[in-house]
């Protein structure tokens, strides 16, 4: 009886498993994926797409274990995550979809505008704790992170902090939309976002990677052109076996229309 | 014959059924030991890596803390740890292509070992982090460093929480541990008069027709989602903190405290409030006609009589307030930090829970961790559960 | 001070607190209601969220919600008051009995969060359901069990024992006696009980977050192995993410209405309903 029952549902599964597309992970390329769900569907009506958050590191693990389709991820994904996979019997594939500039945003009411690798890495490790000390008003640094399943928070800790860890106890939020609300509401925050989550309740300072002598502000513009230093690829990660299930969408992605959504969310088409 | 198998089926049935509750429990208490016992096994490095020294080094004396501290570039020099005085040159990966190029490697990277060892023999201050695969422990000159396991008292008393930091991660929960104890007892600190009021209130005081406006409200009050609370507390309650206390941040043990009182008032009023409805009518009447007033019979004769069960509700309450997730990830700011005063932000057991599980692949040691605090926070309230039990068995004894 | 007027000044104060609870439930439903009653309408109840979350409706999260509530009623219900009715008609009084109570408040006071915990290891991840409805609906059944178990044990004891014995004394097997006589004269206070876990389990977030919750379907789930958005997460997810977060804060005070009188409903049914049978029971 419980074999006849697990055979079912194993049937129930099988048959689910050819229409649906499990799409899951980072939060920066969130809202192309759910843009881009929301189209696909007025074109291939059939098809059931869902599309869950959480951070690159959701969607890789859960690659790993097998209960995502798609993994979208904001950061390369690791050697040992790689190796885990191949240690299955598997191959990941690997496309880029789009590139971000990575902003460092400060309260509107900072008078700050500008920054240098080096004094964001100080604010980020616990050595700079006061504005005063990068030419601001007398008033504690409050620097946010995200939670640490974020390919933000990686990619960050590899470009700007060159790969030392995040001050212990750092405030640390869920998702990005939390962070411009805490940074909104903080006068002395500090954090960083996708260039497309951006707004006017928030103020992207200019960086600078030479050590002062100039600065960029990130925009769309200055990431193609390739000025501004913080830009990263954002990438679908998928098992080679799963090769057909996906490609239809990942295909969507990269198609003129696909990049067209890229552009309109706020991040560089790739293509 | 069939008639007599059914009532047989039938009966079976609801013994397993009645049996089900207590299997679950059983059942989720293995689980929790069983994902997270693993975790002492685990290796101070990340699974699948070592570390790797010029055979030249003299340093032992290894653990996660000194390894985290030495990638971050807080120790420089080796003579910090007891060696000679050389600079420490840290070594990741992708380093191997500032000394070789791709080609040299190999196409299947099958030289990367012996060029990973000829560098390292090369330099007297290095430290690297290398996968085993391409281990170079094998050829002279390279020494790997054996890195203790991960120790109970590195995860229970150690103050640092950094789950994905590489080489080493660090799982130290004690700031969590204190967090969410911090919160709870706050919380209950401001939940307890204003409940016990309430209980008062609604017992001896209340005419009937506002006890039936009152009681629904306390039940709708514990009816409201505690996302709603999340919700709530992030919009209205974080700012509001922040400006009345006029703080950096409102994202603040105290704003979890404040939210979690809310929450564990109507556990508390309820529980309470039948304590001391409880107390027999002799008792009361007898100290009235003592000359007492109503107040004095209340505090001198009906409190101390109830007392069992008010702890009863107080135990609850402070349970319901440990176990609770969502409202306090939206609003207490979650940085892993020693707490040390109401005004700081901490991270509690729940919080960090709900925030990393998604993140952790099975079997990874932070998998295994989190699945610990799951062990933890489930032992606590498994502990508090049986001791309110207990506290209103004793009152049980006194009647008799 | 006068003992009269210590009484006076501490009933003040009972009083008092007893105004500022209802203040606090009026601060926090009339704060939710008044921002959300803007944004209800038939649109945002029936279509899907469109632009980033900041158009459109909750459709999707609202079907999820009625999913997760009939997935987990199916396992729960029968599994419960089954329970109840051999913990109260055939074990007696025994060790195993109060083995099985002292269990049953165990399980009650578990942090949801364990659940979610629990939940995701053995059915997403041991019996490879993945993230999905039925994932989901287990973990939640699991969490509404105690609650059921308990308010159908209190429902089958208020059954009068001079029912069953006028029954036995018929010629009624046992199992006639439960089925014919006992259960039936239960039946409005298990209904009540089941109301309340589903006002339970409509809300939870912790518990759906690794089993089963989608932060978008453009379409709705059509097996119960797929995911499904559920209003608590939702209303989670317009909170804290999305990209333009001030554009999406009505639609999420509009879920965090849809949400609260979703729940409240049952809540206040179940308790009008106990009320009323309490007041029958009193007058037979």
């Amino acid at each position: 009886m419980r074999k006849l029952i697990l055979l079912a549902l194993a049937v129930v599964f099988g048959m689910s498993q050819l229409s649906a597309q499990k799409i899951k992970g980072s939060e920066t390329v969130l809202p192309i994926t759910q843009k881009a769900a929301e189209l696909y569907l007025k074109v291939n009506p059939k098809a059931q797409v869902s599309v869950t958050g959480g951070g690159s590191g959701v969607g890789i693990a859960a690659l790993i274990d097998g209960t995502t389709d798609l993994a979208q991820a904001s950061r390369k994904i690791k050697f040992n995550e790689r190796q885990k996979i191949q240690q299955s019997g598997n191959s990941v594939k690997e496309v880029a979809i789009a590139y971000d500039a990575l902003a460092i945003i400060i309260n509107p009411g900072n008078k700050v505008t500008k920054l240098t690798r080096e004094q964001v890495e100080g604010m980020f490790t616990g050595k700079i704790k006061n504005w005063k000390e990068v030419g601001g008003e007398d008033m504690k640094v409050v620097p946010y992170s995200r939670e640490t399943s974020s390919g933000t928070y990686e990619f960050f800790k590899e470009s700007v902090l060159k790969n030392k860890n995040h001050m212990s106890g750092i405030m640390s939020m869920p998702a990005n939309g939390a962070i411009i609300q805490s940074v909104k509401q903080t006068k002395g925050a500090i954090a960083y976002v996708g260039l497309a989550y951006v707004n006017k309740d928030v103020k992207a300072v200019h960086i600078s990677y030479d050590k002062g002598k100039t600065y960029v502000e990130p925009s769309v513009k200055n990431a193609v052109n390739k000025t501004y230093p913080i830009v990263r690829p954002l990438y679908f990660y998928y098992l080679k076996k799963n090769e057909s299930k996906v490609k239809a969408f990942v295909d969507y992605i990269l198609s003129p229309a696909g990049q067209e959504i890229v552009k309109e969310v706020g991040y560089v088409n790739v293509k | 014959m069939l008639k007599k198998l059914s009532n047989f089926t039938i009966k079976s049935l609801l013994t397993f059924s009645g049996a089900f509750a207590g299997i679950t429990v059983l059942f989720i208490s293995i689980f929790l030991f069983k994902e997270g016992l693993g975790f002492f096994k685990k290796p101070a490095v990340e699974e699948g890596y070592s570390l790797y020294v010029n055979s030249k080094n003299r340093v032992e004396d290894f653990n996660s803390k000194k390894i985290k501290e030495i990638f971050d570039h807080e120790i420089t020099n080796w003579n910090e740890l007891g060696g000679e005085d050389v600079e420490i040159l840290l070594f990741r990966m992708d380093n191997i292509f500032d000394y070789y190029s791709d080609e040299e490697l190999g196409e299947e990277y099958e030289f990367l070992a012996e060029k990973l060892a000829e560098v390292i023999k090369e330099k007297e201050g290095i430290i690297a982090f290398v996968p085993h695969q391409y281990s170079p422990a094998e050829y002279s000159g390279v020494k790997e460093l054996s890195v203790p396991n991960i120790t109970p008292s590195d995860f229970f008393a150690g103050r640092d929480w950094l789950p994905t930091a590489t080489p080493s991660p660090l799982f130290g929960t004690l700031p969590m541990l204190l967090g969410t104890l911090l919160v709870s007892f706050f919380a209950i600190l401001f939940a307890l008069p204003l409940g016990l009021g309430v209980a008062i209130y609604l017992s001896e005081l209340a005419p009937e027709a506002i006890r039936k406006f009152l009681k629904p409200i306390i039940e709708l009050l514990a009816g409201i989602p505690s996302i709603v609370y999340g919700f709530f507390g992030l919009v209205v309650l974080a700012p509001l903190v922040q400006k009345t206390f006029n703080l950096p941040v409102g994202e603040t043990a105290l704003t979890g405290s404040l939210i979690l009182a809310i929450m564990a008032l109507p556990t508390i009023i309820s529980i309470a409030e039948d304590a001391l409805r409880n107390t027999p009518r002799a008792m009361k009447e007898a100290s009235l006609a003592l000359g007492a007033t109503h107040w004095q019979t209340i505090y001198r004769v009906i409190i101390p009589y109830s007392k069992s069960g008010i702890s009863a509700a107080v135990v609850l309450g402070i349970g319901r307030a440990i176990g609770e997730t969502m409202a306090v990830l939206m609003v207490t700011g979650n940085a892993a930090l020693m707490p040390t005063s109401l005004f700081d932000p901490v991270r509690t057991i729940p919080a960090t829970i709900a925030a990393e599980l998604g993140e952790a692949p099975s079997g990874g040691a932070h998998y295994q961790a989190l699945f610990l605090l799951g062990a933890i926070l489930f032992i606590i309230t498994l502990f508090i559960s049986i001791a309110a039990e207990m506290i209103s068995k004793k009152k049980n004894y006194k009647d008799m | 001070m006068n003992k009269r007027t210590k009484q006076k000044f501490a009933f003040f104060f009972f009083r008092l607190f007893s105004i500022i609870i209802v203040g606090i439930l009026i601060a926090i439903l009339g704060f939710i209601a008044v921002n959300g009653i803007k944004v209800i309408n038939w649109e945002f109840l029936s279509s899907m969220p469109k632009e980033g979350m900041t158009e459109g409706g909750i459709f999707p999260a609202i079907v999820g919600t009625c999913y997760l509530i009939i997935g987990s009623m199916i396992f729960a219900v029968p599994l419960g008051v089954m329970a109840a009715i051999y913990t109260v008609e055939y074990a007696g009084n025994g060790k195993f009995v109060r083995f099985i109570r002292m269990m049953t408040n165990n399980l009650a006071s578990i942090p949801s969060i364990v659940f979610g915990l629990f939940g995701m290891a053995l059915f997403v991840k041991g019996l490879n359901f993945g993230d999905s409805i039925i994932a989901g609906s287990l973990t939640l059944g699991l969490l509404a069990l105690p609650l059921i178990i308990r308010t159908s044990e209190e429902a089958l004891k208020a059954v009068p024992e001079s029912y069953r014995t006028g029954s036995y004394a018929l010629g009624a097997t046992k199992l006639q006696t439960i089925r014919k006589v006992v259960f039936p004269c239960a039946l409005p206070n298990i209904l009540t009980g089941i109301i309340l876990s589903i006002s339970r389990v409509s809300g939870e977030t912790a518990p759906i977050l690794f089993t089963v919750a989608a932060y978008f379907l453009p379409s709705l789930p059509d097996s119960i192995f797929s995911q499904a958005m559920a209003l608590p997460y939702h209303l989670y997810v317009l909170a804290t993410s999305g990209t333009d977060i001030e554009a999406s804060r009505p639609m999420a005070y509009g879920t965090a209405l849809v949400l609260v009188v979703i729940v409240l409903f049952f809540n206040l049914t179940a308790t009008l309903l106990r009320q009323k049978l309490s007041k029958n029971m009193k007058n037979k």
